[in-house]
């Protein structure tokens, strides 16, 4: 056996002490407990657009159709087009708390609302919807706002008035909106290549957040603004507003910004198709390489979900400043790596991948940091 | 020895393979591309080698954006890959054609850019002529190979009103659906049909919009056939500047994101190298009096003026500009390179310069070739969208007969391809971010025709192209 060269050893220790370190540490809560639902449990279609817990169930929007899933049977219920559901790829789903009605953006098909057992619809050619390729839906006190691909369109339920915002009326220097989001009185639009766009429900009034540099090629630096122009979707919560984008994630709280990306965090990768934050301190981002929680933005405490693409196993890597402080290898945690869609609702966490979804139950589910013993190396278990 | 030995079957017959070789390809590269993808599980994703560059685009590093300032990152270096379960999809077997979508502007209607008729089926039908003529050529060789099926060409309008291109790529993703999806020009549009196409996963291929952000959204399912205005642009300011040595630039420009992102790298770099543009003035697309921006332009006393729009708006604006006494040398994009602005400008179009995507002039049997074959088929000359859409459908034919019926492979082969596609506008070697990198032109019109000029033979200087990413250099200085 030859001899070790002195960086493969040092290399080696460090893997051993960020793997099995002994004693308490700050540490993140981390998921180990998931159930997984696929076609075989009742999905129509595994590539899931959209997820919304909505208390005792789940519903689910897929490529090719819709779903709800009992949290106390695991039972699955869909509805495709030849039960009513006017178009089968459903790409955004909000509740309204008030009605219960479920409404649902319809990637090529408009606007649905599910309730009573019907499906109502609106479409460009008999509304005011403005497109039909409707990417995101949320539900703002009595309006309805959908993000579609030629601007964003506001449904009153009440009044049946439809108001349409476009570079008109809005400062969307591109109409392309990609994710909407309403929380704490503001409604966010995420907008491909306008950035992000912020209404204020009491003055209706719009502010527009851009990257600074104003460039695509670059982002001149990290904590100046949004990592790009190219958004993919927004969330607003503790009055803190994250962001994520095919470049990159970042999170404002009103007077700073920070960016994090791959090579400085523990997110999977820059390419972001969506995002869910539980908290001003924590949210979930949609990455074609796994999903990615910053469980304590101010010290930039991550963690990494995974699963073996060669096995039933899966993984998660607590990180900080991209350095792994903990790897918890467990059964089986997400279908698939290519993340589409996220939820956040309670302890819980939900993950819609491009086969399947993932429902990661968070027993013993804390904020931020704790002090904690690392856990074993295996833990846990996917059940189905 | 033997390996050898074995492989010259092989390539004999890739040798062999007729113009476009658009069919079994036995190259070791593509091979290869196969093996990896093949041998990936379900849920693996194949090791394809992504293409890693060391600078975007071919920048100059005294045109770079903050050149005084090292990014914090950089995007495009490195290639994205797709990393979905798409591989995994078995080929169908209850197929009778091999569809593939063409989307394009063909059909007269309303324009959101005019806000009254539209203004780009002329270049939307030669664009679908070209198509047609690589299907057709294709279902003539056996269509697609593996099964001796046809090639379908399933065609619709670019109506592009209230977002319509995304309603369309969405019927064709899944209503009709098709293999892979060639269109479209106008630059809004096409950022409509990519976000569709990334959603949906399909390929889109363009061969006729040359706005630069086209394949600057970091998505896995875009790629163009055509060299950009940023290639373009950069051309033309390393002639104007660095050659030419005009301190004074003044820009007229439509008001559409084809001459408001046209002329955006022209005016960075022209600022970037210590000239900033003097003046720079925007019309409505379909205007027909350019006075109120004329004599703007004139009161700023330019060396030269830059026209980025239609042929007609350019012929327009250069009679107008000769009548008002502006004498200046006119630069324009590669719209002007056609009979409409030559026919408009008369006399006036001698000495124009435009920035062009290919050299049509070029002594190559394949591109006379096309050019009879053309000829045969449509009775006409063929023009540059005819010219692209015809190597951006073989390119995708390419991947299809390879890849099979699978819409991540036939990205995959796409995406990887180690050499460039021997098109008949040139060579087309794609980037990271998969855009063309083929060699750009200048086009002039002297003697009642245009002639093409590289860089090379004009002897334009460029600036120093780095070969380090800008975070692992030393900075140049504060320009």
């Amino acid at each position: 056996m030859k001899h070790a060269s002195l960086p493969a050893l040092l290399l080696l220790a460090a893997i051993c002490h960020a793997q099995q370190p002994p004693g308490n540490a700050k540490l993140p809560f981390v998921y180990t407990r998931w159930k997984q639902f696929t076609k075989a449990d009742g999905l129509p279609n595994e590539h899931i657009f959209a997820v919304k817990s909505d208390g005792p169930r789940i519903w689910v929007g897929t490529e090719g159709g819709l779903a709800v899933i009992d949290k106390k049977t695991g039972k699955v219920k869909s509805w495709t087009e030849k039960d009513g559901l006017p178009w089968r790829v459903v790409s955004g789903i909000d509740i309204n708390h008030k009605t219960g009605e479920v409404w649902l953006a319809l990637f090529g098909g408009g606007l649905a609302r599910f309730s009573g057992g019907r499906f109502d619809h609106w479409t460009q050619m008999n509304s005011g919807l403005v497109n039909d390729v409707a990417y995101g839906v949320a539900v703002e006190n009595d309006n309805v706002w959908v993000a579609t691909t030629a601007g964003a369109s506001r449904l009153n339920t009440v009044s049946g008035e439809w108001t349409v915002f476009t570079e008109k009326n809005a400062p969307m220097e591109e109409i392309w909106n990609y994710g909407v989001h309403y929380g704490d009185g503001k409604v966010h639009l995420a907008v491909w290549g306008s950035g992000v766009l912020e209404f204020d429900v009491a003055t209706s009034r719009w502010k527009d957040y851009l990257d600074p540099d104003g460039e695509m090629e670059i982002d001149l630096y990290r904590d100046d603004g949004i990592v790009h122009v190219i958004t993919t979707g927004a969330d607003y919560v503790d009055k803190v507003l994250w962001v994520s984008t095919y470049f990159g994630v970042c999170r404002y709280d009103g007077r700073n910004w920070r960016g994090f990306y791959n090579q400085d965090s523990g997110l999977p990768s820059d390419f972001n198709n969506n995002l869910r934050a539980r908290s001003g301190n924590e949210a979930w981002f949609a990455t074609d390489k796994g999903a990615g929680a910053v469980m304590d933005a101010a010290s930039n405490t991550w963690v990494a979900y995974t699963r073996d693409p060669r096995s039933s196993a899966g993984k998660a890597v607590v990180t900080r400043d991209k350095a792994v402080i903990e790897t918890v290898e467990m059964g089986l945690n997400l279908p698939h790596n290519y993340v589409v869609s996220m939820d956040v609702d309670g302890n819980d966490v939900f993950v819609g991948t491009s086969k399947g979804l993932a429902w990661g139950i968070g027993d013993g589910y804390y904020a931020g940091l704790k002090e904690r013993p690392r856990q074993l190396s295996r833990v846990g278990g996917g059940a189905r | 020895m033997r390996r050898a030995v074995l492989w010259m079957p092989l390539l004999l017959c890739a040798q062999q393979q007729p113009y476009p070789p658009i069919g079994p390809d036995h190259s070791p590269d593509t091979r290869e591309v196969l093996r990896r993808i093949n041998a990936a599980g379900p849920n693996e994703v194949p090791d394809l080698r992504l293409k890693q560059e060391h600078n975007y685009a071919g920048t100059s590093t005294d045109v770079e954006p903050y050149g005084g300032v090292k990014p914090y990152k950089e995007h495009f270096l490195k290639q994205m890959e797709y990393t979905g379960p798409g591989r995994a999809e078995p080929e169908p077997v209850d197929v009778k054609t091999v569809r593939i979508g063409f989307i394009g502007p063909i059909q007269s209607t309303v324009s959101i850019a005019t806000g009254g008729k539209s203004h780009e089926e002329a270049l939307g039908r030669k664009m679908l002529e070209g198509a047609q003529l690589a299907i057709e050529q294709a279902n003539a060789r056996g269509g697609y190979v593996k099964r001796g099926i046809p090639f379908e060409l399933d065609v619709v309008n670019d109506n592009g009103l209230w977002g319509s291109t995304g309603n369309e790529v969405v019927s064709m993703a899944y209503k009709r659906p098709v293999w892979a999806i060639l269109g479209t020009i106008d630059s809004a549009n096409s950022h409509i049909a990519i976000r569709v196409a990334l959603k949906a996963e399909i390929l889109m291929m363009n061969s006729g919009d040359t706005d630069p952000t086209f394949i600057e959204t970091n998505i896995p399912w875009t790629a163009r056939s055509i060299g950009d205005d940023r290639q373009q642009g950069y051309l033309l300011v390393d002639y104007m500047i660095r050659k030419q040595n005009y301190r004074r630039i003044a820009i007229i420009r439509s008001s559409n994101r084809y001459g408001r992102f046209g002329v955006r790298e022209i005016r960075d770099s022209a600022r970037r190298l210590g000239r900033p543009i003097v003046m720079e003035m925007a019309y409505k697309v379909g205007s027909s009096d350019f006075s109120l921006q004329l004599e703007r332009l004139r009161e700023a006393s330019p060396d030269a003026v830059v026209h980025w729009g239609d042929a007609r708006e350019s012929a327009l604006v250069l009679n107008q500009m000769r009548k008002l006494g502006m004498n200046q040398p006119y630069f324009t994009s590669d719209r002007s390179v056609s009979p409409e602005f030559t026919g408009l400008a008369g006399a006036n179009a001698a000495g124009v310069i435009s920035g062009y995507p290919w050299n049509p002039d070029r002594k190559d049997p394949h591109l006379d070739q096309f050019r009879r074959a053309f000829r045969t088929r449509f009775k006409e000359e063929p023009e540059t969208f005819a010219a692209h859409a015809y190597d951006g459908m073989n390119i995708l034919l390419w991947a299809v007969n390879n890849a099979g019926l699978n819409r991540a492979k036939i990205r995959d082969l796409v995406a990887t391809r180690a050499k460039p596609w021997p098109g008949i506008t040139g060579d087309i070697p794609f980037s990271s971010v998969l855009d063309d990198m083929g060699d750009v032109f200048l086009a002039r019109f002297d003697k009642d025709r245009w002639t093409y000029h590289s860089r090379e033979e004009l002897q334009i200087p460029r600036g120093s192209v780095p070969t380090r990413e800008r975070v692992n250099r030393q900075l140049e200085g504060v320009k």
